[in-house]
């Protein structure tokens, strides 16, 4: 970790905030180029910063080493002492200046072609099961970070922050999204990676929709729109560790996943409903659903490739 | 924060709905926020739809980055976004214009492999 030695970035605009600290969007001044700043405010004492962080700060360089296409690079971390018992962590990540959020609101009607969602479907998965392999688990993954460049390659941003924040984060609450979050973690049970595969099946039905999936304005809420879904979970799949009960919820007639995905074929809604499972230890992982049939299914303009080869043969 | 500083950062992370909804409030389009940068110079160069918004409202295109002489064409170019280029354009963004390592747009666009971009630029000059 850098400390103290040249910071050659100049922060431009303010782009992300929270009890940890501010994400800004910054200009690199040697190469012109933007990059994205997130600091830590982290405590310290005479032995130096916590070894929780220098064990985060460890595990994003080692993935750094891989050199993966489907997450952000990480540039340069920096290390700068603000007074005897605080230190600010600084990490510069590559920024893609267009996020999904924006990509999908740009597709001219009636949106996305099929092929262009299932690519990219499957550089989300790739990058999400790179991330899971190495135990990092994203934890708020939304349209806003899943970056795509003007090329078209999705690239997963501000993941692995969270273990990091969490460890030194004030108890303000910090306003975040609720749209994306699965039902273990808005029931207060435990969560592991298959956190991330909830909110990609989100993303996934948002790519057709065009809009987000469910829209709930309180963690109740929320829970009942996933309900009118995917259905009220019987009483053994209710987590046993949680306070709010199953009878809270009313058991809704929930029509096929279809009325709210029409564009979906047969396959597509089959692999959702794999990601939208209730149940994480049920929930399909991103490297299967990398395997699965609709994701492995020939891109049309193949297909139409193939059948004219096949025409010529006589 | 002030408006502008409000406008800057709706600009720069694309929140279209925002940024009208700040120039509708009285933002000035071509205020500076804290970090002495105008709106349009740190929006997120793939909404063309904030682009327009803000050129629409009068925002001046060829403002440059007081450190390394950047303009927001630059930017675009380096980055590979032809729609929000022709935007910029459009609204009479300098297709010469030079920052501090004298590059032009079209020379990012090149060095970053944005051909696209650069035939675009090329056709331009020509036609000019």
């Amino acid at each position: 970790m850098a400390q103290g030695a040249s910071f050659p970035y100049e922060e431009v605009a303010e782009i992300g905030g929270g009890a940890y600290g501010t994400v800004y969007k910054a200009r690199d001044t040697e190469s012109g180029k933007f990059v994205a700043l997130k600091s830590v405010r982290v405590q310290t004492d005479q032995d130096g910063l916590p070894i929780s962080t220098v064990r985060e700060v460890a595990l994003l360089k080692r993935l750094e080493q891989f050199d993966h296409p489907n997450v952000v690079r990480l540039m340069d971390v920096c290390a700068i002492q603000r007074t005897d018992s605080e230190t600010k962590v600084t990490l510069v990540f590559e920024h893609v200046d267009q996020d999904l959020k924006t990509y999908l609101e740009k597709a001219p009607a009636p949106g996305l072609s099929q092929d262009r969602i299932k690519d990219l479907m499957r550089q989300l998965l790739c990058g999400l099961g790179f991330l899971h392999s190495n135990r990092v688990m994203h934890r708020d993954l939304k349209p806003e970070n899943v970056l795509v460049t003007s090329g078209g390659q999705v690239k997963l941003a501000d993941f692995g922050l969270a273990r990091i924040y969490s460890c030194h984060m004030a108890l303000t609450p910090v306003v975040v999204t609720l749209w994306y979050r699965p039902p273990e973690v808005l029931l207060g049970s435990s969560y592991a990676t298959p956190v991330d595969i909830w909110s990609t099946g989100c993303i996934f039905a948002e790519m057709f929709r065009r809009k987000p999936l469910f829209c709930g304005e309180s963690e109740m809420d929320q829970l009942g729109k996933i309900f009118q879904v995917i259905g009220l979970p019987s009483e053994e799949e209710w987590p046993k560790d949680v306070t709010i009960t199953r009878k809270q919820f009313l058991p809704p007639n929930h029509p096929p996943i279809t009325n709210f995905v029409p564009e979906l074929s047969e396959q597509g809604a089959e692999l959702l409903l794999e990601m939208l499972t209730f149940d994480p230890l049920q929930r399909i992982s991103a490297l299967n659903a990398l395997e699965h049939e609709y994701l492995k299914e020939e891109e049309t303009a193949d297909t139409e490739g193939s059948t004219r080869e096949g025409d010529a043969i006589p | 924060m002030t408006l502008v500083d409000d406008l800057a950062s709706a600009a720069a992370t694309g929140n279209t709905a925002g940024v009208e909804d700040l120039l509708r409030r009285g933002a000035d389009v071509n205020g500076v926020n804290k970090y002495g940068r105008t709106p349009l110079q740190v929006m997120m160069m793939g909404s063309t739809p904030v682009a327009r918004l803000l050129l629409a409202r009068g925002s001046r295109p060829n403002v440059a980055d007081s450190s390394t002489g950047t303009t927001p064409l630059h930017d675009a170019a380096r980055e590979g976004f032809l729609d929000t280029l022709r935007v910029l354009l459009e609204f009479k963004a300098d297709p010469g214009a030079r920052d501090h390592f004298n590059s032009r747009p079209v020379d990012l666009a090149r060095q970053s492999g944005h051909d696209d971009v650069v035939e675009f630029l090329k056709l331009l000059e020509e036609a000019n």
